[in-house]
């Protein structure tokens, strides 16, 4: 199963973090750090692969790709195939793309809960539940759709003080 | 979408970007938090909208690594919300925010079901998303049956059936007690009927999880998964939104090919022949192509083709056929298909027969090693370590000693440790071996361990053509200008014992050679100067004819030392100064240290010395015993001849009739008996008190090798003998009425399960005989000796022993007497050679007879799989790279066990430490996981290693998740089942007598005989 998923940027800012097995939040923390450690001293051009076991413990595989300012990580156990990860990372990234039209980091920061709906239609309680792209789109327009009808009746209550509390 | 809804939340994120410092953002979040406990409390005013907000920003805040304490109620009322956005940001929160054992999740779980049963498919979906994200165990006991219901409606959507699959796998996996899936094969295969895609890959992983656990019930599976595999493979019926870069859906082939490892073989020559077609044809028709992500996916499908293909065992052809594909994947330009080319070599390195095929690519395995990614070169170190043999060792040490001085700081101590290691195995001649592990202390002596370099010593020690050449090579390192304490260290011991070997070479006169050591004194720490000293002490014993000069120097040097504040320092000085004033008794103890005891490799090396600490607790718990109990078999501490040191306990020792017998046993047990049988006269009821007892017989059991005075007890007793042979012909009784009159002393299953953990103690006893055993194992061997006491003033006669061996035991039992003379002794030594791992067990079918009572038992020997092991502390590199590379069943197997006795983590440790599996601590940095270790020793195999990972539930004890993995599928099975077995019934040792139908004897085959009796009798 898929343990974690992280999206961090190149100067190690936490941008997404799913964790699928619960972890106190400092542990999380501890784990993200562990992380960017190894990966900042990475070159370019070399494999995707770093060895997990020392920070996530045994059995533990870690995949992750470089995208701009982003880092995004998946970590898994051996039951899953790190290439077939690796294809994950790929069809969520275009998911992205497709969904803000060249997406940068910035989308990822303020649309933090759309992010979070896309990850929740690919990977379900650590499991892949959809890897089409296409797939994956239509779930979430669906999703917009509904929240869209709603908001229209739900932001007429929204009044000033929704301003004043930010 | 929700974001355009949510100015608030926007300009919050933007403000905490703004911090400049950590300092800032820190207040910012608190202010935000203390704002929104404040909006929380007085929720009256509070919209669904404004209580949405907030609960992302809580979100928000969390992931910035921020614990958020309270809310928790907030996000979980959200649940039950009418509105769509309400309940979804409720269902999301709630499943990132709480784990599975929040109070809280109570309250939602009619809410979730409510929404898992309703109508409304959107709410479906997040009510299932929620559930397969925490997993809880309530969750699974009322809501399990509902999600099994939904993955099987037909009017369903694939969108709901496909997370209905996952949230089912998932509260499977966490609550495999809860989720009964006990008949669910034939649904399972009804499930690969579907056509949908998406639904597929779900209920792959469903079978995955389920199959993992116990493949037998799933057979029905198998041939629908390689129709799937087929219908991809040759891209029948595959829609274009499941086509990634031209490749039908990668992501559910390699999952049908995962699944399909699970199962040991195919038996049903059809499906095998079209399984191997498309394996054939994904090896051969997977090309290198420009595009980064479509060779991705496609290696992902043939990298699992070749798992299969390997775990398949396949015809000869296939494999050679995938070593070429993966010597060509570990050339090509593509980083991850190099490095998954090296990882899947080691791997078959692991499971067949082909190393031969793999050598031929060592040159390009080699250039791996200087690869600009590190995960790479660690990959290529992991192959060349596997693949070393004698042929090819000297090339590759040379490799990795070339490649140390350029290697990552990281990399160095895991390289210096391997190449150690190979060098010792595998030197084709010793002055290499040496040649190597002193370039090693030279280049990265900040690696070596004391091990590696005490290693070299005793190789010299024990080697007397080595010691000239060691003590030159030594001396050449001395002479460089900057040398590494460890070189100091051993250059002091080699010269100090052999320098006087070069004399006669140039620049090695006893003064040149003792300057040259006293250079570095000043240079090294407190550890390496008593080695030192010891050194100089040497050279000038061997320093003829006696070096006046040299001579006051080195008195000079002890005379500084001599107050000096390190005690050990100090003594050395003191003792050497003091010697060397002696003269002549300075020879004698300065001499040539001995030859160490033979040795394996170092690795093993490790065992025997944890071996030795086991010996010596073993004397000690021998020792306590005596103290405590009265047990007949006693290690003579007092031999007759008055030698006072004591018994080694690695030999066998003489063992005497008891000094004392329990007088309390006699009395209670022979008379009632003696009453019962009146034939029995012939047992003294009131024995002679213990004092004259082992006056009389003390002499005439312990003189002599246990078969003479057997023999000659035999003869005199021989007219009992046939007194009691006329008794036993005038009784008609059926035998087994009679043996039911004789009941064993104790319980034979606790004595049994309590000699599994040790290697002496009492196996049996009844009111005539108590049988001992002391054991010794040593590999695959084991050396049983069976104490034999009669316990009364009669002798026992008709005495036989056979041993009904299982099949993978090699069992030898010497003679055994017919007649135990009274209160005597016999010692039965027993052979014992592992073939191969089982759980099978060997019977000792034990007979005598007293007066006119037959008594007949089946005992079990411990001659467990335990006793076959050894324990062994791997590190941490050598326990990560063998447990990647045995990837998954049959080598690895996973089970999930419930229905263990609640024990804290130490507690099992100690268990599996008793077992002889070494509990590994900081392997997993998970506190509630527990790593061990061990080696397997057999007569066919090599000794294997065997690694073990147990992780428990802290919320319930009762259950958890083992994995075991060793290079041989038999061994990983049965140490699996062996583990469980002790887990699961562990005998509790102060037990009130109870019924023996109440006995836990699960180690008992159910179609063995002997054992059910066995069982019977405890």
């Amino acid at each position: 199963m898929i343990k974690a998923v992280m999206v961090m940027n190149t100067q190690g800012k936490t941008r997404l973090a799913k964790f699928y097995e619960y972890l106190p939040v400092e542990k999380q923390q501890e784990l993200i750090r562990g992380v960017f450690a190894v990966l900042c001293s990475r070159a370019e051009n070399v494999s995707n692969f770093i060895d997990a076991e020392s920070i996530f413990g045994l059995d533990s595989r870690l995949v992750y790709k470089h995208f701009a300012t982003l880092y995004f990580v998946f970590v898994f156990d051996s039951s899953e195939n790190e290439l077939a990860v690796l294809d994950l990372i790929q069809v969520f990234v275009e998911t992205l793309d497709r969904c803000f039209k060249n997406v940068c980091e910035l989308d990822v920061v303020f649309n933090y809960s759309k992010v979070h709906t896309i990850l929740d239609v690919m990977i379900f309680g650590g499991q892949v539940v959809e890897t089409s792209s296409s797939e994956i789109m239509k779930a979430v327009e669906e999703i917009s759709k509904l929240e869209a009808a709603s908001n229209s009746i739900a932001l007429i209550p929204k009044s000033a003080s929704g301003w004043r509390s930010r | 979408m929700s974001m355009h809804g949510m100015r608030g939340l926007s300009v919050f994120i933007s403000e905490i970007r703004n911090c400049q410092n950590k300092e800032q953002e820190r207040l910012r979040i608190d202010k935000e938090l203390g704002n929104v406990r404040n909006r929380f409390k007085n929720e009256k005013g509070l919209t669904p909208y404004e209580k949405k907000k907030y609960v992302w920003k809580m979100l928000y805040i969390y992931m910035l690594g921020y614990d958020v304490d309270f809310g928790h109620m907030e996000a979980v009322s959200l649940i039950s919300a009418p509105k769509y956005p309400e309940k979804q940001v409720g269902y999301i929160v709630t499943s990132c925010l709480l784990n599975e054992n929040h109070d809280f999740l109570r309250l939602a779980i009619n809410t979730v079901r409510n929404d898992i049963i309703g109508r409304n498919e959107t709410f479906q979906c997040l009510a299932l998303t929620m559930v397969g994200n925490i997993g809880g165990r309530e969750f699974a006991e009322s809501l399990a049956p509902d999600v099994q219901k939904l993955l099987l409606s037909s009017s369903c959507r694939p969108l709901v059936r496909k997370k209905a699959a996952l949230c089912l796998l998932r509260l499977y996996r966490k609550n495999p007690d809860i989720v009964n899936v006990d008949g669910w094969a034939d649904r399972m295969a009804q499930l690969l009927d579907e056509r949908d895609l998406g639904v597929l890959t779900s209920s792959m992983s469903l079978l995955v999880a389920l199959a993992s656990n116990n493949h037998e019930v799933y057979w029905s599976c198998l041939p629908k998964c390689v129709k799937i595999l087929e219908r991809l493979a040759r891209n029948q019926d595959v829609p274009q939104e499941y086509t990634y870069y031209g490749i039908p859906s990668p992501w559910l082939q390699v999952k049908t090919m995962r699944a399909l490892q699970y199962f040991p073989t195919i038996e049903d020559p059809n499906t095998r022949r079209t399984l191997f077609e498309v394996l054939q044809r994904i090896l051969m028709g997977t090309d290198v192509v420009k595009n980064v992500n479509k060779n991705n996916a496609s290696h992902a499908v043939l990298f699992e083709a070749l798992a299969l293909v390997m775990h398949l065992d396949a015809e000869k052809e296939m494999m050679s056929q995938c070593v070429a594909l993966l010597g060509k994947f570990i050339a090509v330009r593509e980083p991850n298909i190099r490095y998954l080319g090296l990882e899947n070599m080691t791997r078959m390195l692991m499971v067949t027969d082909v190393q031969e095929i793999i050598k031929r690519h060592q040159a390009q395995i080699i250039t791996s090693l200087k690869d600009p990614d590190v995960s790479i070169r660690r990959r290529a170190l992991d192959l060349l370590y596997g693949m070393c043999d004698v042929t090819n060792a000297k090339d590759i040490v040379e490799e990795l000693l070339q490649y140390l001085s350029s290697a990552d700081f990281t990399m160095r101590e895991e390289l210096s440790l391997k190449a150690a290691i190979l060098a010792e195995k595998f030197a084709p001649d010793l002055s290499w071996y040496v040649d190597v592990i002193l370039q090693l202390i030279d280049k990265a002596g900040d690696f070596i361990s004391d091990d590696i370099w005490f290693r070299v010593v005793q190789f010299v020690t024990n080697n007397d053509d080595l010691q000239p050449y060691a003590a030159a090579k030594v001396k050449e390192y001395l002479d460089k200008s900057a040398v590494h304490e460890t070189m100091v260290k051993v250059s002091a011991y080699i010269l100090g014992e052999y320098s006087h070997l070069l004399a006669r070479r140039p620049g090695c006169s006893p003064k040149e050679i003792f300057s040259l050591l006293h250079e570095k004194l000043p240079t090294v720490s407190t550890t390496t100067i008593p080695i030192l000293l010891s050194a100089y002490a040497k050279i000038l014993m061997h320093t003829q004819p006696p070096d006046q000069e040299l001579q006051s120097q080195i008195w000079s040097i002890f005379n500084k030392y001599e107050s000096c504040i390190d005690a050990e320092i100090q003594q050395r000085a003191v003792e050497y100064l003091a010697l060397c004033q002696r003269g002549a008794a300075l020879m004698d103890i300065l001499a040539e240290m001995p030859k160490f005891p033979e040795r394996k490799s170092s690795l093993i090396k490790r065992t025997e010395y944890s071996e030795g600490d086991t010996a010596e607790q073993s004397a000690i718990k021998l020792r306590a015993q005596q103290q405590t109990s009265n047990a007949l078999v006693v290690t003579d501490q007092h031999p007759a001849n008055g030698a006072t040191s004591p018994v080694p306990v690695g030999q066998l020792s003489l063992v005497k009739v008891p000094s004392m017998i329990t007088t309390e046993n006699d009395t209670s047990t022979d008379h009632p008996l003696s009453q019962q049988n009146g034939a029995l006269s012939n047992v003294d009821p009131q024995p002679p008190s213990a004092d004259l007892l082992s006056d009389i017989l003390g002499p005439l059991a312990i003189e002599g090798p246990p078969g003479a005075t057997v023999q000659s007890e035999h003869n005199a007793v021989s007219g009992l003998e046939g007194g009691s042979d006329a008794a036993d012909g005038s009784a008609i009784v059926p035998v087994d009425e009679q043996t039911n009159t004789v009941q064993p002393i104790g319980n034979i299953a606790e004595r049994f399960h309590a000699l599994c953990l040790k290697d002496s103690g009492v196996l049996y006893e009844d009111p005539y005989i108590q049988i001992g055993i002391k054991a010794e194992w040593r590999g695959h061997h084991g050396r049983l000796v069976l104490f034999l006491g009669n316990k009364n003033t009669a002798p026992l006669v008709s005495v036989q022993a056979i041993i009904l061996p299982p099949a993978h035991l090699k069992v030898e039992l010497s003679l055994v007497p017919d007649t135990i003379p009274p209160r005597a002794q016999v010692q039965c030594p027993l052979e014992v050679v592992n073939l191969r791992p089982s759980r099978d067990m060997a019977v000792l079918d034990f007979s005598y007879k007293f007066g006119t009572n037959m008594v007949n038992v089946k005992l079990r020997l411990p001659a467990t799989l335990n006793k076959f092991l050894q324990p062994i502390q791997v590190p941490a590199e050598e326990f990560f790279s063998q447990w990647r590379s045995l990837s998954g069943p049959p080598l690895k197997l996973q089970e999930v066990i419930r229905g263990i006795r609640p024990m804290p983590l130490p507690e099992m440790a100690n268990l599996l430490n008793s077992f002889r599996i070494m509990n590994c601590p900081g392997l997993d940095p998970n506190p509630n996981n527990l790593v061990a270790s061990t080696t397997f020793y057999s007569e066919s195999r090599p000794a294997m290693l065997c690694l073990v990972r147990i992780e428990t539930d802290p919320a319930d004890r009762t259950q958890l998740r083992m994995t075991l993995a060793s290079g041989d599928p038999t061994l990983t099975f049965e140490l699996k089942e062996f583990i469980k077995e002790q887990l699961i019934s562990i005998p509790t040792a102060p037990r009130s007598p109870a019924p023996p139908a109440a006995q836990p004897t699960p180690q008992i085959p159910p179609n063995d005989p002997a054992a059910i009796l066995a069982g019977l009798l405890s």
